[in-house]
């Protein structure tokens, strides 16, 4: 077993020691640091990571106008209605 | 003497000789009496709330190509490419951005418990819907026949995906649209059980509220 993991070790290491020494790091890195495709790039980067900050920040947002609204209206129809009597417990009923 | 509920109130009680208190092991009192509160929002409204993220971030990763090739361009359109119609799109974002308010207004009768009056804000809703879809439409034949198709270029390609969609998703809010609408004559919607309503509301603010971005990337930027 320990073997067999000493050969894989070796392989990987050997596998990567062959590879080429420059290689590019992701699909998208075509071009220098000054192309207009690394802008347009950049562009969409930040956008992309902004959206979920703002998506996230739409639905806290708009949970946390609909709780007060609620709130708001609940406090308003207790105050409308008469309070309600202390409850009674029947052992005859409940134990139907 | 038979009661339907096991509950009542004390000052109203007539039997009141055979009361007892539950025994909840420990001989603790009975909690103080509760008022049952209705939830906050239902939860198909904070399902379709959820959703709505996710087309959000759908539509982001769109816009997100669409800079990719926007920013990376020198030229914009592309040489020999149309241009897109401003003026015309203009005013269609005007009529699908009042189409929300009256929306918002058909909700809003509704809750006020003037259903007849929150049927005409529908009926006037989807008729703008249904407007704002037909001038796109008129729009996409004209580009077509001046040469933007999904094939002519990145520019038309990005064009068609991205307006296509967001046409596809006002389309089915229409189509939502119509069945509440005929749920709403039918009486189906009180005010106080107007969920059906309120998230075909949601789902239309989303739509209209995404096309003035998809407007100013596409179309202006």
């Amino acid at each position: 077993m320990l073997k067999r993991l000493y050969l894989a070790t070796f392989s990987v290491s050997a596998a990567l020691l062959a590879a080429p020494l420059s290689a590019m790091a992701c699909t998208v890195c075509a071009g220098g640091a000054s192309d207009a495709t690394i802008e347009g790039y950049n562009a969409s980067v930040l956008f992309l990571m902004a959206t979920p900050y703002l998506v996230m920040g739409s639905i806290a947002g708009g949970i946390f106008f609909t709780y007060r609204r609620a709130l708001k209206k609940r406090a308003q129809a207790e105050a409308a209605e008469e309070p309600i009597g202390e409850l009674a417990w029947n052992q005859e009923e409940s134990a139907r | 003497m038979a009661q339907s509920s096991t509950a009542r109130k004390i000052d109203q009680a007539p039997i009141l000789k055979e009361v007892k208190r539950p025994a909840f092991g420990g001989g603790e009192p009975p909690a103080p009496p509760v008022r049952s509160n209705p939830p906050i929002a239902s939860n198909a409204w904070l399902a379709v709330f959820i959703f709505l993220g996710a087309e959000a971030m759908f539509f982001a990763g769109l816009i997100g190509a669409f800079l990719v090739f926007r920013v990376g361009s020198v030229i914009w359109p592309p040489p020999f490419q149309p241009r897109l119609p401003l003026g015309v799109t203009g005013f269609n974002t005007v009529l699908l951005l009042a189409s929300a308010v009256t929306m918002r207004l058909a909700l809003a009768r509704t809750r006020a418990g003037d259903g007849a009056k929150a049927v005409r804000f529908l009926m006037l809703t989807a008729s703008m819907g249904a407007t704002f879809l037909l001038i796109q439409g008129y729009e996409w034949i004209e580009l077509i026949h001046f040469g933007l198709t999904v094939s002519s270029s990145v520019y038309g390609g990005l064009f068609y995906t991205i307006i296509g969609f967001h046409a596809l998703h006002v389309f089915g809010a229409l189509v939502w649209l119509g069945i509440v609408y005929a749920k709403a004559r039918r009486g189906r919607y009180s005010r106080r059980d107007c969920v059906g309503l309120q998230i075909c509301a949601l789902y239309w603010v989303f739509v209209v509220a995404l096309w003035p971005v998809l407007y100013g990337f596409v179309y202006v930027y």
